[in-house]
């Protein structure tokens, strides 16, 4: 774990320093680009009590939609289960098989006080445990039993590294179709996922401004 | 249990430490009080004219519970300035006083404890007032004599005796909306030496439905009963025996549709208690009780299909208590008493969800020095020790004072511990929802059940260190402090109180394992600082002869230590409802605890004429806005949750005519104002009308 870290940190600092060294032949970085996901389908088999299946949404922070490239995704989505394309299978049913290098963080503030994703220590799915944890209050979202209503925990912010190692950060605005204000858990529907996001298209930069 | 050897020692302990001290006194002046109207005895377990007490006190009068029709105990201690009942997140009722749960407040009867609660909560429907003589709350932290759950306060009731020599008694019948009855029967006779009361009520009604568009009625249909009998006798001048038995039955009908599928059933409380008092003077300022207590809450539910049989669930609640008690009071000159006190309770559990019959054993003394330095303070200092065979040992010392200032004003202030022992579900909780897969597990029960989790390959991560789980939970423990004035002068009798009550390893669940089902294990743990503070008015005026007016009011603040410090460090934030963003929140965004109002308050109006032998009352009682729970995920009820209900006001009327002396007629209605919330106040029926015939022989 401890070389992980110091390895991804010399990376990155090359990284830096590649980006400075290039900034005389290059002419600009790339904008970064400040969008909201809507609905983002999110279904799963299995009733409750059963072991969840089907297949994982799995979405693109590059071209900002779904995709069905086995390869070129970066989070994937069912049910309130996130999985990263990066480390190694969770032994979960049906999830989609990691041949990136992308991690998660999950990080406390407002959308807009997370400017950077620089210094945080991004972790991977592996074996029996996603890097987004699962369970309510555990990672993005609280399940309350009074009402029903899965909603995302205030304050978390989702920080992504890409598959192809560029960072976004994530706002989860709602876990219903077309984002109710106030979801009723009996009527609205489920499994849809709308969400804020900022993602730097510079591989390697961290600025998420 | 051979209770001989407990209460042997515990006896000449007691006996020979008081008789070493006696000297030669006058007769405490408990017992011309007792003559005065307005006495009350839990505050300080002797009689003591209300007026004089250092603590605040409310005092419900036979009279107020007669006149105003109520038959439940929660209905009249709804009309008393900062007491309320709520139905808390379990959606079972309990009652609130200074802002502190039903879990934290003591309930006794005849200065004995109840026992029996749903999810902590008290249900204080359980008690009919017919038989009461008197009910006496005592608010704030009384664990200096009563030890475990007065926290809050104490409700104590009190119930009649028999004065006359001649056969004397009343019968009556209510009815009211939702097709209820509600009958009593008391008979009570002195002769001579010998005294005897017989007590019977029944209470049945048809329930109500509040939503008709969902399945099942709101309150099902119920039937209870409450008989009491109560013997007298003395024995001679110097000692007298009073014995009580109580029984009480409850059986509710339920029904539950999962799907398409209908479960009927039913849910019944049996309630056993038995009191056994001798009172013991030796000579003219050393007295003893000895007391002996027992009693048994057993409550069983069951849903079943009408058609197959099947059972879709059952379960059981089995509780024991048994507890002798020793008091001695000395008084070693007017109005300065000693009371000491030793105790012994052994208390058992069995129910679903636990594995074995569980047992809490523990002894306990107390002290309180009652006395005046000058003529116009007095000081009561006190303190209990409680050594229990499952918690940390707790010592409750309590210190209280009055002060005349003059002939219409006086001051008072007390300040004291409270605690609550960890109750049994905290301890021994064994529970797994089969439809969500989560469990819950008492702390003592916790870290042999996660190694058998673990070993059973149920769980993906340990999140505690089993050793943390060595110590014993504590309980939870409170320091109340209470600050007060009354005056009274002529027609105007008025007191206000300031109360802060800070809390201390309030038990809460938490999560200690991650099951490989994405569920969580929880257990119990001390983690909270909570506080209550606010103030008490009340105010009373009698307008004309026959005509009273009185009000109250209680301003309260209920709030999270952690918190606020988490506000005002910007560690919590809340959703913007309109674009969805999170923002950051702070201590004025921060609303307080759960199902607290900010303002409750009451007005009513007494009247009396007699020339007609007719007396009528309006009571309006008033809570503001609540919230409900936390809807938004953050851990706080704040302002941009949604589960707020609003504030409401609620008024009950009754009118009393008497003919012949001995009959009453009574008419009148509750909730006047036909208010209802029926999405989050379920317990609050529209308007009921009632119409009762006593007759007094």
């Amino acid at each position: 774990m401890k070389s992980t870290c110091k390895f991804m940190f010399l990376s990155l600092v090359a990284m830096v320093f590649m980006a400075c060294s290039d900034d005389d032949e290059t002419p600009q970085l790339q904008a970064v680009e400040s969008r909201t996901a809507n609905n983002i389908p999110a279904p799963q088999t299995g009733e409750q009590g059963e072991p969840a299946g089907g297949p994982f949404t799995k979405f693109s922070f590059a071209t900002g939609a779904v995709t069905s490239s086995e390869t070129d995704w970066d989070i994937a989505f069912r049910g309130t289960i996130i999985a990263v394309n990066g480390g190694a299978a969770t032994g979960t049913n049906d999830e989609p098989a990691r041949n990136g290098n992308a991690a998660a963080f999950l990080a406390t503030g407002t959308f807009a006080s997370i400017t950077s994703a620089d210094g945080l220590s991004f972790i991977q799915d592996a074996d029996g445990a996603f890097a987004v944890p699962t369970g309510s209050d555990n990672g993005w979202y609280n399940y309350n039993f009074m009402t029903n209503v899965v909603s995302p925990i205030p304050g978390r912010i989702l920080m992504v590294r890409t598959f192809d190692g560029k960072y976004a950060k994530v706002e989860f605005l709602s876990y219903y179709k077309d984002a109710p204000a106030a979801p009723d858990g009996s009527v609205d529907e489920a499994r849809y996922y709308t969400f804020n996001y900022i993602y730097n298209p510079n591989a390697g930069e961290t600025s998420l401004e | 249990m051979n209770l001989n050897k407990v209460l042997a020692p515990l006896f000449i302990v007691v006996s020979t430490s008081i008789i070493f001290s006696q000297k030669k006194v006058a007769i405490a002046d408990s017992l011309v009080l007792e003559t005065l109207d307005e006495v009350v005895v839990t505050a300080t377990r002797t009689l003591r004219q209300l007026s004089s007490i250092p603590l605040p006190v409310t005092l419900i009068s036979k009279k107020q519970l007669r006149q105003t029709g109520v038959v439940r105990l929660n209905e009249i201690l709804n009309e008393q300035t900062g007491i309320i009942t709520v139905a808390d997140e379990s959606g079972f009722d309990g009652v609130q006083i200074q802002g502190i749960a039903s879990d934290y407040v003591l309930v006794l009867i005849n200065g004995v404890p109840l026992v029996g609660r749903s999810a902590g909560n008290f249900d204080l429907s359980r008690l009919t007032v017919g038989n009461i003589q008197q009910i006496e709350v005592v608010k704030g932290p009384s664990s200096s004599l009563y030890g475990s759950e007065a926290l809050g306060g104490v409700i104590n009731v009190i119930t009649e005796t028999p004065k006359d020599s001649s056969l004397n008694g009343s019968v009556s019948y209510r009815f009211a909306s939702f097709n209820t009855h509600d009958a009593n029967m008391a008979l009570r006779q002195r002769i001579k030496r010998f005294g005897y009361s017989f007590f019977a009520n029944t209470l049945q009604s048809d329930g109500y439905d509040l939503r008709p568009d969902i399945q099942g009625q709101t309150v099902d249909p119920f039937e209870n009963y409450t008989f009491n009998g109560q013997f007298f006798y003395d024995f001679s001048d110097n000692l007298v025996l009073f014995t009580s038995g109580r029984y009480y039955n409850q059986r509710q009908e339920s029904s539950l549709s999962v799907e398409e599928d209908l479960f009927e059933g039913s849910s019944d409380i049996d309630e056993f208690n038995t009191h056994l008092r001798l009172d013991h003077s030796t000579g003219k300022k050393l007295h003893f009780q000895y007391e002996f207590y027992a009693t048994r809450y057993k409550a069983t539910e069951i849903l079943e299909s009408p058609i197959t049989a099947d059972v879709f669930s059952e379960s059981e609640f089995d509780q024991n208590m048994l507890r002798p008690e020793i008091r001695a009071t000395y008084s070693l000159k007017p109005k300065h008493t000693l009371i000491t006190g030793v105790g012994f309770a052994h208390e058992n559990l069995d129910r679903t969800f636990f594995d074995e019959q569980v047992t809490f054993n523990s002894q306990y003394a107390y002290t309180q020095y009652d006395f005046f330095p000058f003529e116009k303070l007095n000081l009561i200092i006190g303190a209990r020790f409680d050594d229990h065979s499952e918690y940390r040992s707790q010592f409750s010392p309590k210190f209280s004072s009055h002060y005349a200032l003059g002939p219409y004003l006086s001051l008072k202030g007390s300040v004291g511990y409270g605690f609550k022992a960890p109750d049994f579900r905290q301890l021994y909780f064994d529970f797994t929802n089969s439809a969500v897969g989560y469990t819950v597990l008492g702390y003592n029960a916790a870290i042999d059940k996660v190694r058998e989790l673990d070993e059973q390959g149920q769980l993906t991560d340990i999140l505690f260190d089993t050793s943390e789980l060595g110590e014993p939970l504590r309980p939870e423990s409170s320091v109340g402090y209470n600050l007060g004035a009354s005056f009274k002068k002529g027609r105007l009798a008025t007191d206000i109180n300031f109360f802060r009550n800070d809390f201390e390893n309030l038990i809460d669940t938490r999560i200690i394992a991650r099951k490989t089902n994405g569920q969580n294990v929880f257990s119990y743990t001390n983690f909270n600082r909570i506080y209550t503070t606010g103030l008490e008015i009340n105010a009373e005026y009698k307008l004309a002869k026959g005509l009273q007016i009185s009000g109250g009011y209680q301003l309260l603040y209920a709030k999270d230590k952690e918190k606020k410090v988490a506000l005002e460090r910007g560690e919590i934030f809340a959703r913007d409802p309109q674009s969805l963003q999170t923002v950051v929140l702070d201590n004025s965004d921060y609303f307080g605890l759960v199902n607290r109002s900010r303002h409750t308050a009451n007005f009513k109006v007494f009247g009396n004429v007699p020339l007609w032998d007719l007396n009528f009352n309006l009571r309006i009682n008033y809570r503001s806005k609540y919230g409900l729970f936390d809807g938004n995920g953050n851990g706080i009820l704040d302002d941009f949750d949604t589960s707020f209900v609003d504030g409401y006001a609620q008024a009950n009327v009754a009118i009393n005519k008497t003919f012949h002396d001995d009959y009453t007629l009574q008419i009148g209605a509750n909730n006047l104002l036909d208010y209802t919330d029926r999405e989050n106040i379920p317990n609050l029926p529209g308007i009921q009308g009632f119409v009762k015939l006593n007759i007094q022989f």
